[in-house]
């Protein structure tokens, strides 16, 4: 008997569907999950009624947003006695976000490398030019090599970035690389950190119960809420830290005036509310593994770690992905913790992507913080497709 | 669940490492604890207590009041209690709804194929472009709608057949996380024209659709794992013995998966309950939720951390009641029994 | 059970929305909105009436009035509501939203033409932006002949400046805001120090007490404490360290851009001279001081933390309430620190002050007091029914009408500082709400003496004013402050992005609008 689990569901082929009579089986007289129908009926089918009803609530509220705000990225607004004046201006909004006047505020302030600098984008290149080559080699071709060249040229440029704003003297990085360093770094803190919360919450200990549902807690509390909480915690004027300051000497301690500090104070406040999100999604997987496997193993004397190695890690493989891939859409689109704790400062120190298009959208720059919006879509969706594939060749050679 | 005779099972860990264990997860237990109690003592203390430094303990630091409560919930009454009612209706309804809608469609996007033309696709999106430019110059509603939807069947009858590229299951899927890549400052204005065009600004219909709409692809996305761990023998059996799907469905996918559904449902609901954007700007008098009440303690006199504290905590307890309700659910246990035989 | 769910859900979903598309076509002022049955001719209503006309004039009338979330500012207009319903039969709601969002929520309502509000109380800045599409409705006339709002009883400032554009009445005035400084009048008296005059004084002054216990508990306190976060108050309190070194002529003359061609007033002497003081003080604050917005500052201050601040008129009655003070009675106010060098505009470079460089001087310094904000105003929305339009100025004007709005400004919690001549006159109110005579005075005379002041700088109050100052300005001060750029780059920045913004809009149409709202029209 074949299982069903046993590709991603992340395989754009689609899941591996059993063969043999089964669901999809139309000449099985009577009552099989789906009798062939015709016309008005087919309508009615099972695959219809089960799928249309979302995709239809779905449908309608996201494509006219979606245009809606297209337009406005390539445009100007007035607001004038008989409502909105749109003004058509074309990539203006866009010219001067990547190359304008804008361009220190998102890119960042570019500066000539330093040779560690230099390394290390000659380092990445050759990967990606031998990752290139490899592709070639193994047989791709059209449309998908097209994808992966394209793919390359994004992470070059990305690495460009890096290196002429971090690994640069004098040089600063901009909203976008902050954002890109809130997403991974957050993302690799909070799945270790779930995970291995999950994992000690499913062992027989006394008040498992209670463990489980104070480890929600922090995703609870609504992301305004978080901000403020954070911005107490971190006073150190009258927060509760502040004896702990003073314990290791740090008695004039402020993190608001070094960038680095107070990109990580956001990061702790964004780690400590999303880890239950990752918590309770590995949770609920390492509680729905087969149990009899398990203890096969255990009997045949396999130690906790290699039954965690070879048999939990690839269990809960295809939910880490999902939530992995969840996660880092969400991650991408922090704006409610560096608003509340520092208002994006020092300077421009802790400010997202998502956080200056909502400055732009405060103060009437709609087509700019359209224009915003529309970049970091890109973005995300060049990584997540990235990402994607990547999973679906690590999960089919597997 | 425990049973007396049972073996030693990968559960059970040794001495030492069941006391790492557990000091690791008091541990984690202290850094989430510790800011809610600050959150706690904060709400009892007056603005000067706040500002002139930290105090801990009540009694002992500092002489607690109750007059950031009294001040919330009796000179605030209805500014308190209306939005209260309002998050609870909205977050629990478009929950439920998202739940619902999502799981089906996730148990269709793992047991169905479904094979989309990206003509047909391209010629439906050509078709809302028309309808929203249309109704752009001045075509009513109705009209253009139902224009749209004449020309769009004429086209699939006819030029579809030429369309061969097809795609998957896994790009619907794909199609729907991406729903949640933009930013909602982004859709917000469109979406409250959206409403205002409907009437329904100001309603907990408006906040409702919005949520269920914008967390449908998370709802999708986390039920497609976990219906596709469902073994299939199950159902298969029960389709031999001539269940419909809908019944298949409803009667052993849903309770076999029951860990996962209540992950996700409490999820949807956290995010539904504390959503602020969208409900400050769908709302204007009467279906403010309880985040804009947060916000806006943040006024001209800088955050009042002391009325915040109250707001935080009372928009927290209902959420955790259901998540107490509904933890054991998440347990092992549920599935015992399932597959044997 | 749930697939019963989900095929009624199926089932409805399609047919909300086709019934709701039905319903309406297109939106009308008022049918989009289910909150209030605003501009609805009651049935058996008596004829129009002014404000203040007698008997049930507004009966049946509803007006939602939109501000931000309190208790400052909401409080008193949620209590008096029923009183004025009681005199008048209209029916008041007052809606609050969170402060940062009332701008956006203001110019979606109307821009969009939903109007579910009829009244605003919000920023008089943004005039500006509201006039000129039309959403605001003239009050001249109304204000002219009411015996209500008692109109000359406003201090001339504000009547005169913040409740105008381009010579006709937009707003009414509710709250008076300015910038001061405030000092432990405790500490100088004991160290036999006058209260700064310039700042240098103000500097001096801050060194003197970095580092001292000022309050008895035991650690070390601050010299000064300015509000410095981005995107806080730090684009107002930079305005008003330069205005004493930039404008000396009056308030018409103007403190951000050249009258002649509308070029910013930024790259000169005066402005990196400010700067420069702006970043100093930041030596002789709390280690936290560039996280620091309004609130934090005022709250170290009345908690004895701090020499110096400065501030709006809110410590002077913070300072008195014993919730929140630990200084009661050691506060001092005095106007604005100015300057004895200030800015001639053709070379950029600081003049000593004499008779016409700075014919406003006191004591050989020049002083301008930045009435920043404006002030909390009431407008009215034009788009809805004049009935309607009649009931909301009538309550903005019950508001202010002296009776209530002398009573409003002692107290602390409303968010009301005084603005009127006969706040000032009268001290007993003040003495009965708490404060001594000598801080009465004090405070009092402070106020005055700015309010009084024909150098008073006026709030930008032209189109875009929040991209100008919100976006531009503060961005780089915030920039500055954190060290991430210098200060000729800050002025750079700040001066190029300002340009780009006039660009944009139309120069002319930029000047013209600068120059109506420092026009003063009677």
């Amino acid at each position: 008997m074949e299982s069903s689990a046993s590709s991603s569901p992340l395989d754009p082929r689609g899941p591996a569907l059993p063969t043999g009579p089964g669901l999809l089986d139309t000449t099985v007289p009577g009552g099989v999950v789906e009798r062939r129908r015709v016309g008005f009926e087919a309508i009615l089918a099972p695959r219809n009624v089960f799928l249309w009803p979302a995709l239809l609530v779905v449908l309608a509220l996201s494509i006219f947003p979606l245009f809606v705000s297209l337009y406005l990225s390539l445009s100007r607004l007035q607001f004038t006695a008989n409502g909105i004046d749109i003004r058509f201006i074309g990539p203006s909004n866009y010219q001067v976000l990547l190359f304008g006047s804008e361009q220190v505020h998102l890119i960042g302030l570019l500066k000539e490398p330093t040779a560690l600098g230099w390394a290390v984008f000659v380092g990445v290149a050759a990967v990606v030019g031998w990752a290139f080559w490899r592709a070639i080699r193994g047989g791709t071709a059209g449309f998908g090599l097209v994808l992966r060249g394209l793919g390359g040229i994004a992470l070059l440029s990305l690495t460009w970035i890096v290196v002429h704003t971090i690994f640069a003297t004098g040089g600063r990085p901009g909203t976008l690389l902050v954002t890109l360093t809130y997403v991974f770094v957050g993302l690799v803190v909070q799945y270790a950190l779930g995970l291995g919360l999950a994992t000690l919450a499913t062992l027989r200990l006394p008040g498992r119960r209670f463990f489980r549902v104070v480890f929600l807690l922090p995703m609870m509390i609504t992301p305004v809420g978080v901000g403020y909480l954070f911005q107490m915690l971190t006073d150190t004027g009258k927060g509760p830290l502040l004896p702990l300051f003073q314990a290791f000497g740090l008695y004039h301690f402020t993190w608001t005036t070094d960038p680095w500090l107070a990109r990580v104070a956001v990061m702790v406040g964004d780690i400590w509310q999303w880890t239950p999100f990752l918590f309770i999604v590995l949770l609920a997987a390492l509680e729905g593994q087969d149990q009899e496997v398990l203890e096969a193993a255990h009997v045949d004397g396999a130690s906790r770690w290699q039954a965690f190695r070879h048999i939990t890690i690839p269990a809960i493989l295809p939910v880490s992905t999902t939530v992995i891939l969840i996660r880092m859409i969400e991650a991408f689109k922090i704006v409610d913790l560096p608003n509340i704790l520092t208002n994006g400062g020092p300077g421009t120190a802790t400010e997202s992507v998502t956080l200056q298009a909502f400055f732009d959208w405060r103060t009437q720059a709609l087509g700019r913080s359209a224009a915003l919006a529309y970049v970091l879509l890109i973005l995300v969706t060049v990584i997540a497709t990235a990402y994607v594939n990547l999973v679906r060749r690590r999960v089919a050679a597997s | 669940m425990l049973n007396p005779l049972r073996r030693r099972s990968p559960l059970d860990l040794p001495p030492v490492a069941k006391l790492v264990a557990y000091a690791l997860l008091v541990g984690w237990a202290f850094v989430v604890l510790f800011p809610l109690y600050w959150l706690l003592v904060t709400s009892f203390k007056l603005p000067i207590q706040v500002e002139g430094g930290p105090r801990y303990i009540p009694f002992v630091d500092f002489q607690p009041t109750l007059e950031n409560w009294r001040y919330i919930f009796v000179d605030l009454r209805s500014d308190t209690l209306r939005p209260y009612l309002n998050t609870v209706v909205v977050g629990l309804t478009s929950s439920v709804l998202a739940l619902a809608l999502g799981a089906s469609a996730a148990y269709a996007l793992v047991r169905f194929q479904y094979r989309p033309r990206v003509g047909v696709i391209g010629l439906f999106v050509g078709c809302l472009v028309g309808v929203a430019l249309a109704t752009g110059f001045g075509v009513p509603l109705p009209v253009s709608i139902a224009s749209a939807v004449a020309i769009f069947a004429i086209l699939v009858a006819t030029i579809a057949r030429r369309f061969r590229r097809r795609l998957g299951n896994a790009d619907v899927a794909f199609w729907l996380i991406s729903q949640r890549i933009l930013p909602p400052v982004a859709v917000v204005i469109p979406i409250y024209v959206f409403f205002q065009r409907l009437g329904l600004l100001d309603t907990w219909q408006a906040l409702i659709i919005t949520y269920v709409a914008t967390n449908l692809p998370i709802v999708v996305w986390l039920m497609r794992d976990y219906f596709s761990t469902v073994p299939l023998e199950l159902e298969e059996s029960a389709a031999v013995d001539g269940a419909s799907p809908y019944r298949i469905f409803r009667s052993i996918v849903l309770p076999v998966s029951a860990p996962g559904l209540v992950a996700t449902f409490l999820f949807v609901l956290v995010f539904a309950w504390n959503e602020y954007l969208l409900a400050l700007f769908l709302s204007s008098a009467r279906a403010q939720t309880l985040p804009l009440t947060v916000a806006a303690q943040n006024a001209t006199r800088g955050p009042q951390w002391w009325y915040m504290s109250v707001l935080i905590l009372i928009m927290i307890i209902p959420v955790i009641l259901v998540a107490i309700a509904l933890e054991r659910y998440i347990s092992r246990g549920v599935l015992v029994g399932a597959v044997k035989g | 059970m749930v697939s019963r769910f989900r095929s009624i859900a199926a089932a409805i979903v399609p047919m909300l929305v086709l019934v709701a598309c039905n319903s309406s076509a297109s939106p009308s002022p008022s049918s989009a909105s289910p909150s209030a049955a605003a501009g609805s001719a009651p049935a058996g209503s008596a004829p129009a009436a002014s404000a203040g006309g007698g008997g049930q004039a507004f009966n049946g009338v509803e007006v939602n009035v939109l501000t931000f979330t309190g208790p400052q500012i909401a409080e008193p207009l949620q209590r008096h509501a029923p009183e004025f319903a009681k005199q008048t039969g209209a029916k008041i709601n007052v809606v609050t939203v969170p402060f940062s969002d009332l701008y956006q929520k203001v110019l979606t309502d109307i821009s969009t033409g939903t109007n579910s509000y009829q009244a605003f109380v919000f920023d008089p800045q943004w005039m500006g932006d509201f006039v000129t599409p039309g959403y605001l409705a003239d009050l001249t006339d109304k204000v002219t002949n009411d015996p209500v709002i008692k109109w000359d009883d406003i201090g001339p400032f504000f009547r005169d400046f913040s409740a105008t554009y381009q010579g006709k009445v937009y707003a009414i005035p509710l709250d008076g805001d300015f910038h001061m400084v405030y000092y432990r009048s405790d500490l100088l008296a004991k160290d036999g120090l006058k209260p700064p005059a310039t700042w240098d004084d103000y500097l001096s002054i801050a060194q003197k007490y970095d580092g001292q216990d000022l309050n008895g508990d035991g650690t070390p306190d601050y010299g000064s404490c300015i509000s410095k976060k981005r995107n806080a108050q730090a684009y107002w309190f930079i305005t008003s360290i330069a205005g004493g070194y930039i404008q000396t002529q009056g308030t018409g003359q103007g403190a951000f851009f050249s009258t002649d061609d509308m070029k910013p007033l930024i790259q000169n002497d005066a402005f990196a001279a400010a700067l420069d003081v702006y970043k100093k003080t930041t030596d002789f604050g709390p280690e936290d001081e560039l996280n620091e917005d309004v609130g934090a500052t005022r709250g170290n201050f009345v908690t004895g933390r701090c020499a110096l601040s400065m501030d709006w008129g809110d410590i002077g009655t913070l300072a008195i309430d014993p919730a929140q003070s630990k200084v009661q009675d050691k506060v001092g106010a005095v106007i604005l620190p100015g300057s004895k060098n200030v800015l001639d505009r053709a070379t950029g470079k600081l003049v000593a002050c004499d008779a016409t460089t700075c014919p406003n001087a006191i004591d050989g310094i020049n002083h301008a007091p930045f009435a920043s904000f404006g002030g909390w105003s009431g407008a009215v929305n034009a788009k809805v029914d004049q009935k309607v339009q009649d009931a909301a100025y009538a309550f903005l004007a019950y508001v202010s009408a002296p009776e209530q709005s002398n009573v409003d400004v002692t107290i602390g919690k409303t968010g009301f500082n005084p603005y009127r001549t006969s706040q000032f006159t009268d001290t007993s109110v003040w003495l009965k709400a708490g404060m001594s005579e000598q801080a009465a005075k004090d405070y009092l005379g402070a106020i005055q003496a700015s309010l009084q002041s024909p150098n008073m700088i006026l709030d930008l109050r032209i189109p875009k004013t929040q991209q100008y100052q919100q976006v531009v300005l503060d961005t780089a001060v915030s920039q500055f402050l954190a060290g991430e750029i210098d200060r000729d780059t800050a002025m750079k920045q700040i001066s190029d992005g300002w340009e780009e913004i006039t660009n944009t809009e139309g120069r002319d149409a930029q000047l013209a609008a600068y120059k109506a709202s420092l026009g003063v029209q009677r």
